[in-house]
């Protein structure tokens, strides 16, 4: 892609977010922290409740939270920078120490865990995905954006993120972290007579080139997901730096107007 | 879907590190497995397909130039070394797609299941026979991006870079997303690349549950018991449809379905919901019908459960017995990089207009109903049909169609 590329229009019909340190995004914005709080991720009953990890948790919270078409379900793209990092600690150490895993522990061990998860407690037969890596956010935004502007269904964009354990001598990530968009296809602007209204908030991704100096791939997922789940709620036009999405270029969602809304 | 261009594909596995010898082997009915003892002291008897090294990379690289972004000197770890020969063998074709489209006009999608979580545990569980290579332990070693910046700018790509991990599915989601890229006009062209290591979790955790089979694979035959796990990488470059990608195009993808199982995180649905839907997809999408399928290179991983769902679904979607080969039989089940490998090995069958064989599938299990190809067969192809089901309950699946079709 070259700078000043944009994809879109696409709209966000609902959103969605949470933090185990923060009552909102826009106390995230404001550093107000509050006691850890874990999510309670009710989309997942009995059984499929054992086992599951932080980050897994944080997905369920935020899908959860949002509606459903049942007739037709969106597709579904999760997004993580560290996939189940918690659970890959306690693997290696169970094989370490006892040269045997938990195969319960194991199975839920992929980065599509949640993906899964989600697809099993929904009935869910549509198409799932997971991006990752130091840019997932970023990437994620641009996989769900081009899903839904294939026009067949909407999407279900759920990005989390949970504390990488300090083993891992990785990012001191302060919480576990999640945000989910419902993200559909959107009419041209202005609507053309008789066609369908946007009933969602107007979005676009652009691509705009970053600085060889520029940190644009190492984004903190707490504060762009609180970025862009503020700019959700609020009226005005925002920007958030999504992250590096190729050399020498980043994402950044733009929000229109909440006049665009019909 | 229109169709996109197959341009060049690559390959490294327990076959070898080199495509023709790969291709080669394959075709000839060979296996590269060899005895989990080789690569660990396991407390239990598996076979595993390792990546031959480090003679035969230290041959290759001995008549390769000079390379300013060696992919070994900047991440000397198991994953960037069992990609290391895919990109040797790809790097051509891609500096001659960047030449044709612009290097901004190149993305470079990749895909893995465990990425360099072998690399971290060399470090958390550390073990003399496993030593920490290189630099030590980086946190940017473990990710299942930890190559991708250093294989693009290898290979001189300068366009969208993302990572996919959907466990067994993951090339194929992959190669979902280059196809929009490219659909979208956010790209010309794209290198889908995939690659997994063997590391200890996998094979601890694959015999956790039940599915590592103590001798080699057998796919769909009636004794079945379970995977052989392997290592591997597969990285194709797909191009738009062009004048010059028609008369360089290797073969074409024609179309691809996904869908999910929702019914367990690792047992397959009993009837095959998922893999039904995705195959039914992908031939919509080819613009051909069932009966227009001439092979089918199914997931096959040796597992009771899973070719019983694979065949029941291919029975349900087929209306006659499709011949049907597992190559996972071949080159062992290679985790992220599975689905990529057999599209590899499915565009080398519309080549030679031959379906290699499915190794110790006899006795068959005939309960299955479904047309295992059990010896090298000759066979007109025209479309090839590849599965990639996973953990999570995803499923995708890929028509594979001969390059004269479009030509």
């Amino acid at each position: 892609m070259t700078s000043g590329t944009a994809v879109g229009p696409v709209q966000i019909l609902g959103a969605a977010f949470f933090s185990t340190r923060h009552a909102c995004a826009r106390d995230v914005l404001a550093g107000r922290e509050r006691p850890f709080t874990a999510p309670t991720y009710g989309l997942l009953v009995g059984r499929a409740r054992r086992f599951t990890s932080l980050v897994t948790q944080l997905h369920m919270e935020v899908c959860g939270s949002l509606s459903r078409d049942a007739a037709n379900p969106p597709a579904i793209v999760f997004a993580t920078c560290h996939g189940e990092i918690q659970t890959a600690e306690r693997l290696i150490a169970d094989f370490r120490d006892s040269q045997m895993v938990s195969s319960a522990r194991f199975a839920l061990s992929v980065h599509n865990t949640p993906s899964g998860m989600y697809s099993v407690a929904t009935g869910s037969t549509a198409p799932a995905t997971t991006v990752t890596g130091t840019n997932a956010i970023a990437a994620g935004w641009l996989e769900a954006s081009l899903t839904a502007l294939e026009g067949e269904r909407a999407v279900l964009l759920s990005i989390a993120d949970e504390p990488v354990p300090a083993v891992f001598r990785g990012p001191a990530e302060p919480a576990g972290v999640a945000a989910a968009f419902l993200v559909g296809a959107a009419p041209a602007a202005p609507a053309a007579p008789g066609a369908p209204p946007c009933t969602g908030r107007r979005v676009e991704l652009a691509v705009t080139p970053i600085g060889p100096c520029a940190s644009g791939a190492l984004v903190s997922p707490l504060q762009v997901l609180a970025q862009a789940a503020d700019a959700w709620v609020r009226p005005e036009p925002a920007s958030v730096a999504l992250g590096r999405i190729q050399p020498g270029a980043m994402l950044e969602l733009r929000f229109a107007a909440e006049e665009a809304r019909a | 879907m229109a169709g996109h261009a197959i341009t060049a594909v690559a390959l490294a596995n327990c076959l070898g590190t080199d495509r023709r010898t790969v291709l080669d082997r394959a075709f000839a009915g060979e296996d590269g497995f060899a005895p989990a003892s080789a690569f660990f002291a396991f407390p239990f008897a598996t076979m595993l397909g390792i990546v031959p090294r480090p003679a035969a990379q230290a041959a290759q690289a001995a008549q390769d130039p000079p390379d300013p972004h060696d992919l070994m000197d900047r991440i000397p770890t198991r994953l960037a070394a069992v990609s290391l020969p895919s990109v040797r063998q790809l790097r051509p074709a891609v500096r001659a797609a960047a030449l044709r489209w612009g290097a901004r006009r190149v993305a470079y999608v990749f895909a893995s299941s465990t990425g360099g979580l072998e690399q971290t545990e060399r470090s958390l569980a550390p073990d003399p026979r496993l030593p920490l290579s290189g630099h030590g332990y980086r946190y940017t070693d473990h990710g299942i991006d930890a190559t991708s910046a250093a294989i693009a700018q290898s290979l001189g790509i300068e366009g969208v870079c993302m990572a996919i991990s959907t466990a067994c599915s993951s090339s194929f989601n992959a190669l979902a997303s280059a196809l929009r890229l490219i659909d979208r006009g956010l790209a010309d062209a794209a290198v889908v690349g995939s690659a997994d290591s063997l590391c200890r979790t996998t094979v601890f955790g694959f015999h956790s549950l039940g599915l590592t089979a103590p001798t080699a694979t057998q796919p769909f035959a009636r004794d079945r018991c379970g995977v052989t796990l392997a290592e591997g990488s597969a990285y194709v470059l797909i191009e738009r449809d062009a004048a010059a990608t028609r008369r360089d195009a290797l073969a074409w993808v024609t179309g691809m379905g996904a869908a999910s199982d929702a019914f367990h995180h690792t047992t397959p649905h009993p009837e095959g919901i998922g893999g039904q839907l995705c195959m039914r997809q992908a031939i919509d999408r080819a613009g051909i019908a069932p009966g227009d399928v001439d092979c089918i290179s199914a997931h096959g991983t040796g597992t009771r459960l899973n070719d019983a769902a694979e065949a029941l679904a291919v029975r349900r979607v087929f209306e006659r017995a499709v011949p049907m080969t597992a190559t996972k039989s071949l080159t062992g089940h290679t985790l992220g990089s599975a689905g990529l490998t057999a599209l590899v090995l499915a565009v080398e069958s519309l080549r030679r207009q031959a379906i290699p064989a499915t190794l110790r599938a006899a006795p068959l299990d005939d309960e299955l109903g479904v047309a295992i190809v059990d010896r090298l067969t000759p066979a007109p192809l025209r479309h090839v049909l590849v599965n990639a089901f996973g953990f999570g309950g995803t499923n995708v699946s890929v028509v594979v169609s001969q390059a004269a079709r479009q030509s």
